[in-house]
Order: structure tokens, then C-alpha cells, then sequence
């Protein structure tokens, strides 16, 4: 058994020298000859078609905006997954969290981190940032309660329904805004041309539907990380349902 | 600079590999797979460099910007593979209630 295990492992490793080996070989550089594509065209268009001066989140949210739909949607499935999977369950008890001082200081920091996270989302269109990291930012603040006070501290003060409802509502505006370009004559989601204001470049009320739909991804990812979160650690937390069953 | 990047991506990568292929245990096989993920995403990113290129944030001080597209696309991949990560790890809390481990050839000999 013993000599078998070794050998796998001398396979595996053997496998992934190999690999790596033959990736290698083929990492060519080419010299730069500019920008071609649809990055060139995104770069050059931006200003005129957006208004916003990030050249990423006028991909993400205009160019792109409906891959990012599906995107959220990801999200959203797999905080279905989880919830399925641990459904139907009570949780009452839960730890009792760490010292008075960490309390203490995280109560101190918790205004903070939240206005971090919110003008990471809001300035999404001016500088690097966006719903996603803004969102993962919020749900920072949840993973921080569940250490230091306990899973159901937690549930009591955000309940997991407003949760929900947060990220359900995140979707529904972001496929909302979507619908009014349908609605004004053109494509899901189109943002100036739909009569979105492009607004002065570099001013936080530019960029059309992009700070809006920045929003509504930051509702949705904050509240379905913090959903994922708190599914698993209610499990985890429970004393009576911790130990494993005799087998 | 690029090459040492893009060695970085395919070590990252092959480690990642060597994880899941060699350790029996769930859990370091779910680092295994991020460990992947981040490689790809490295390689991703380096593939939007340009030399003296500066940050894709209008106005363009003082260059042209380096690629935007990998960077949206890298975006989109860190959501997908945090999402099936944390879908992994339900499983496993769910195989180690039902068994009691979560060694994989602990389980396939509970099967028998």
C-alpha cells in the first residue's frame, strides 16, 4: 500500500513536470504591435459611448453587460446550491464569540469597512473597483461577525431574509435597467444610446446605466457572499450536529 | 519581465495540479483547483501587458493603456471560481456528515 502511494505520487509529480515543461516550450513573446481588436475599439470608444473613465467597467457593464448578467446569475445559482444543500435545519446555538475587546474594536471598524466597501461600488466607473469587489468587500463585515460574535449574533441583526431579498432585488434592477433600453427602441441594456445622460467624465454622475448597474451587482454579490457565509457556518457552529455519525 | 510572469502562471498552475492529482484529502483538493484557477488567471492577465503601458483609466496619462479586455474577462472568471469553490466546499461538509472523513479512499472503502 505503502509503495503504491508513492508511486502515484512520483506519477503525479513526474505528470506535472511534464506538463509545465511543455507548457513552457510554447510561451512565445511576440513583439508589441498595438492594440487590435475589440480592445482597440473599446479603449477609443469609451469616452464618446459611455462617458465613464474605467475602460474595464465600460466593458464589463456596456460592451459586455449582458455576459455579466449571466455572471451574477452564477453567483446566484450557487447560493441556491448551498442553501439547498443545508435546507430545512434550526440552528439555535452558536459560539460565543471571542474576548469583550475584539468586540469592542470590531463595533469600531464596522462603520469603516462599510463605507469602503460602498464608495468602492459608487466610484465603480472612475477608478479600479466595482460591484464585484465592493460586494466582496461587504461581505467581509458578515465573515467578521460570525468569528467574533457568533453565527446567530449575526442572524439576528441581518436577518438571512433581508438577505435574500437584497439579492433578489440586486437582479431585478439590474435586468430592469436592462429593460428600459429594450423598451426606448434599442438593445437590452443599451446605456447613452437608450437616453442614459453621459455626464462629464471624471464626475461621479457620468458613465449612464454604468453606477446603476454597479449598484445592483453590489447588492447582489455583498448579500449572496454573505448568504454563502452564513449557510456554511451555521452548519459548522452547531454543537449537537457536529460530530460525525459512528460508522 | 513578461517570460518570468508567464513561468509564474505555468508553476502556479502545475502545483495546483500536482495537489489534486497526489492528495487524498477533499479540502487540499479544493485548494488544488484554486491553486489552478489562479494560475489561469495570472496567464490571463500578463497576456494583457503592454510595454510602458499604463492603467486602463481614462484620460491616459502620459502612454498608451495596457489591454482592458483580460482584465474584464479575469473579472468574470473570479466570480465563476469562487462560486464553484464554495459549491465544493458544501459538498464536502455534506460527505464529511454522511461519512466521517474526508479522505477519498476512506470513503471508496467505505462503499466497498
Amino acid at each position: 500500500m505503502r509503495v503504491h502511494r508513492n508511486l502515484q505520487r512520483l506519477g503525479a509529480l513526474g505528470l506535472s513536470l511534464a506538463l509545465g515543461w511543455w507548457l513552457w516550450q510554447g510561451v512565445t513573446i511576440s513583439p508589441f504591435q498595438g492594440i487590435t481588436g475589440p480592445a482597440a475599439r473599446y479603449i477609443h470608444g469609451t469616452a464618446r459611448d459611455t462617458g465613464a473613465a474605467n475602460v474595464v467597467a465600460a466593458i464589463l457593464f456596456d460592451y459586455r453587460g449582458f455576459d455579466t448578467l449571466g455572471e451574477a446569475s452564477v453567483i446566484y445559482t450557487t447560493v441556491c446550491g448551498v442553501a439547498l444543500l443545508f435546507a430545512k435545519r434550526r440552528y439555535r446555538r452558536s459560539s460565543h464569540g471571542l474576548s469583550f475587546i475584539v468586540k469592542r474594536g470590531m463595533a469600531l471598524l464596522v462603520p469603516f469597512i462599510l463605507l469602503y466597501a460602498s464608495s468602492i461600488i459608487v466610484m465603480g466607473h472612475l477608478s479600479p473597483g466595482g460591484g464585484f469587489q465592493g460586494g466582496a468587500v461587504m461581505a467581509t463585515v458578515t465573515v467578521l461577525f460570525c468569528v467574533i460574535y457568533g453565527s446567530s449574533f449575526e442572524a439576528a441583526r441581518v436577518s438571512p431574509k433581508v438577505k435574500e431579498t437584497i439579492e433578489s432585488s440586486g437582479a431585478l434592477l439590474f435586468t430592469a435597467i436592462g429593460l428600459i433600453g429594450l423598451v426606448t427602441g434599442g438593445a437590452f441594456l443599451t446605456n447613452s444610446a437608450a437616453g442614459f445622460p453621459r455626464g462629464m467624465m471624471g464626475h461621479l454622475v457620468s458613465g449612464g446605466t454604468i453606477p446603476l448597474l454597479n449598484i445592483a451587482v453590489g447588492m447582489k454579490v455583498g448579500a449572496g457572499l454573505s448568504t454563502l457565509f452564513y449557510s456554511m457556518v451555521k452548519i459548522l457552529e452547531d454543537p449537537t450536529e457536529s460530530s460525525p455519525p459512528e460508522v | 519581465m513578461l517570460p518570468i510572469s508567464y513561468g509564474t502562471a505555468i508553476v502556479v498552475f502545475c502545483i495546483g495540479l500536482y495537489t489534486i492529482l497526489s492528495k487524498r484529502n477533499l479540502f487540499k483538493t479544493v485548494i488544488g483547483l484554486s491553486l489552478m484557477e489562479g494560475g489561469v488567471l495570472m496567464l490571463i492577465t500578463s497576456s494583457g501587458y503592454v510595454p510602458g503601458g499604463v492603467p486602463a483609466l481614462l484620460p491616459f496619462a502620459g502612454g498608451e493603456p495596457v489591454n482592458p479586455l483580460p482584465h474584464s474577462f479575469t473579472l468574470t472568471a473570479i466570480v465563476i471560481g469562487a462560486a464553484d469553490v464554495a459549491l465544493a466546499l458544501a459538498f464536502i461538509i455534506k460527505i464529511h456528515r454522511r461519512y466521517g472523513t474526508v479522505d477519498i479512499d476512506k470513503i471508496r472503502g467505505l462503499r466497498g
